[in-house]
């Protein structure tokens, strides 16, 4: 830029500093057109869950109305505990979504392993089964899971529906497949020498791969547990059909219930969805560094 | 990496079964990492699957439940009733909501892609309190998807609805105030919230995307005189174009099977889904676990997945030489 500066200013200087500044103030003009594009798309992003924090700390008639009211309460919240069993279903929503994180990682890292670090008859196979998965709806396996869930229950006798096991089964199964995909994309980003130096330094090929490459790879593993954990705290349909006892209930279920069997109170639901969009906004916050660069890095690498 | 894995298991084909005993030997340890893999896909997802194609020829529904794949066979009926049997509730909410889902689908993956690069390009510039507005735009992606369903429901409603009320009464943009959650707006009070979810996660997939592009190449084009337009066609695009296939499809695929955000803002929420306010896959849901016609519903889950066949083929055609990736 300096160069071509001063060759300018040689050569015509009149004529170059006009130029210029022409340039400066298109650029000017051009940066306020977007500042204040962005000014409008924060107002966009944030206006909706302003609206949700404001509602959660207000009466009834002051949502329906979209009323500003003046003192805020805070009454909302216990008064959401109060009313329907929200803990019960934070707590089932918690073990569900911990408990298929962790089986779901374990399944998903070895796997993604295997897929990244050996090639081997059937890998190229298994490689397409797993995208196939993500081009089949939910609904597909849903109806006959269903089905022979209540099978189970009549034939062998173990409770299938209703139960929290046989959800986290589930979506275990649900979210291995697009997990596989983006840790095999880190573990091959590793070199793979670094498991031969370990083999021949005395390790087998599963503690290679216990000692060496799996600590490597923790950063995709922490953003591989993010997502998994962020999708079964939203996963509403196969919730809806497999809990239908209030006891099992998660959150979706449970607000939806909420919302159909009893007055709507709009301030509480308002609460309720500040509530549980909290555990959320920590996890996704305190890790978001990590979790962009690990499903930025898994995406680009395909 | 899709074409290599392809080469390389043909390659093997190709030799003798004793190389083949032989490889399949070397690598148990692999087979062995894949098994719990494996076994999860099978029961969860393939054998489902089948079943479920299996029960769109049968006449299964809450008479016939217990009997599940020995239901009555009956061919092609619960086809028929799903796509042409003009009596058929099922058939008007099926083409209903196939039109939504296609409307649906279309707006909101141009939009999420569109808004989101602009987003990107917007925020990959120097500027005061970057982080700030880069975390504020993010803010949508941590709503879970079921309590958009519920806020946006309440912000569509047509008397005291805070867009109505911003509208109209602040900003007299709109001469009267619409009804949202009733009637043809419906299709928009579900697509406005769905784009508004969506557009945090395609910027930083954009973002992700505009950072990895050199800025030589900006330099060049600026010697040589090109303007922002010209850098943005010639520049940009071409080389976002293997993130932007990759989201198209991500994008489409899960629209079609969009289901929280609907099924909260009209399934017991503010309104009732009417022609405009449904969508596919609430339909079947509604045909499965409401009517209990399981028969038609696993038919109508079978047409669709037959769509969404079409659809990733037409996309690997228009995509194809952008999968190569290393």
């Amino acid at each position: 830029m300096m160069g071509r500066d001063g060759y300018n200013s040689q050569k015509s200087k009149g004529k170059s500093v006009g130029y210029f500044a022409s340039i400066k103030r298109r650029k000017k003009i051009k940066d306020t057109i977007a500042n204040i594009v962005l000014v409008f798309l924060v107002i966009f992003a944030l206006g909706p869950i302003l609206f949700m924090v404001y509602g959660s700390l207000v009466s009834h008639d002051a949502v329906a109305q979209a009323k500003l009211t003046w003192p805020v309460r805070f009454s909302n919240y216990v008064e959401v505990f109060q009313k329907l069993p929200f803990g019960t279903y934070f707590r089932n929503s918690l073990i569900i979504c911990f408990s298929v994180m962790v089986i779901a990682l374990v399944i998903a890292t070895l796997a993604g392993y295997a897929l990244a670090r050996y090639k081997f008859p059937g890998s190229g196979v298994f490689g397409i089964l797993v995208l196939s998965t993500q081009m089949l709806p939910g609904m597909m396996f849903l109806l006959p899971l269903y089905l022979q869930f209540i099978r189970i229950q009549e034939r062998i006798g173990i409770q299938m529906t209703n139960t929290l096991h046989g959800i986290i089964i589930i979506y275990a199964a649900f979210y291995v497949p697009f997990s596989i995909w983006i840790i095999r994309g880190f573990f091959a980003s590793i070199p793979g020498e670094l498991e031969e130096a370990a083999r021949i330094d005395g390790c087998n090929k599963f503690t290679a791969f216990l000692r060496v490459m799996l600590p490597l790879a923790v950063p995709g593993i922490v953003a591989t547990a993010i997502y998994i954990f962020l999708m079964a705290w939203d996963e509403l349909l196969f919730a809806q059909v497999l809990l239908q006892k209030g006891d099992v209930f998660t959150i979706p279920v449970g607000i939806r219930a909420f919302i159909a069997h009893t007055l709507a109170r709009y301030d509480l639901l308002m609460a309720a969805g500040s509530v549980v969009t909290i555990p959320v906004l920590i996890m996704f916050f305190s890790m978001q560094k990590k979790f962009i660069s690990g499903m930025t890095a898994g995406a680009v690498k395909g | 990496m899709d074409i290599q894995l392809k080469k390389s298991s043909i390659g093997v084909k190709k030799k003798s079964t004793g190389d083949l005993l032989y490889s399949i030997k070397q690598n148990l340890f692999a087979y062995a990492l894949l098994l719990p893999a494996f076994l999860g896909m099978l029961f969860i997802h393939f054998i489902p699957m089948i079943n479920g194609i299996r029960i769109s020829f049968l006449n299964l529904n809450m008479k016939t439940m217990k009997q599940f794949l020995n239901a009555p066979f009956v061919g092609l009926q619960n086809y028929y009733e799903v796509l042409f049997n003009k009596e058929s509730l099922i058939r008007t909410g099926f083409w209903n909501a196939l039109r939504n889902t296609g409307i649906y689908t279309v707006v909101v993956t141009l939009c999420t892609l569109g808004f989101g690069l602009i987003m990107a390009m917007l925020v990959n510039r120097e500027f005061k309190g970057k982080g700030l507005v880069r975390t504020a735009l993010l803010m949508p992606w941590v709503v879970p998807s079921y309590v958009v369903g519920i806020v946006w429901g309440f912000l569509w409603f047509q008397d005291s609805g805070l867009i109505n009320v911003i509208f109209h009464d602040i900003l007299h943009i709109f001469p009267t105030k619409p009804f949202w959650l009733v009637g043809r707006n419906q299709i928009w009070a579900i697509i406005i919230p769905t784009i508004w979810r969506g557009l945090p996660m395609s910027m930083i997939l954009m973002l992700a995307g505009l950072q990895s592009i050199s800025p030589d190449y900006y330099e060049a084009a600026e010697i040589d005189g090109a303007n922002g337009w010209q850098q943005f066609w010639n520049i940009t695009l071409p080389l976002l174009k293997p993130i932007l296939s990759i989201n198209i499809m991500f994008s489409l695929i899960n629209n079609i099977y969009s289901y929280n955000i609907v099924s909260m803002m009209f399934g017991n929420g503010a309104g009732i889904p009417g022609d405009w306010g449904d969508l596919l896959m609430t339909n079947i849901h509604r045909n499965s676990f409401q009517l209990w016609q399981f028969g038609p519903g696993a038919a109508a889950m079978v047409i669709v997945m037959f769509f969404v066949l079409i659809i990733v083929a037409l996309w690997y055609l228009f995509f194809k030489e952008d999968l190569v990736i290393k």
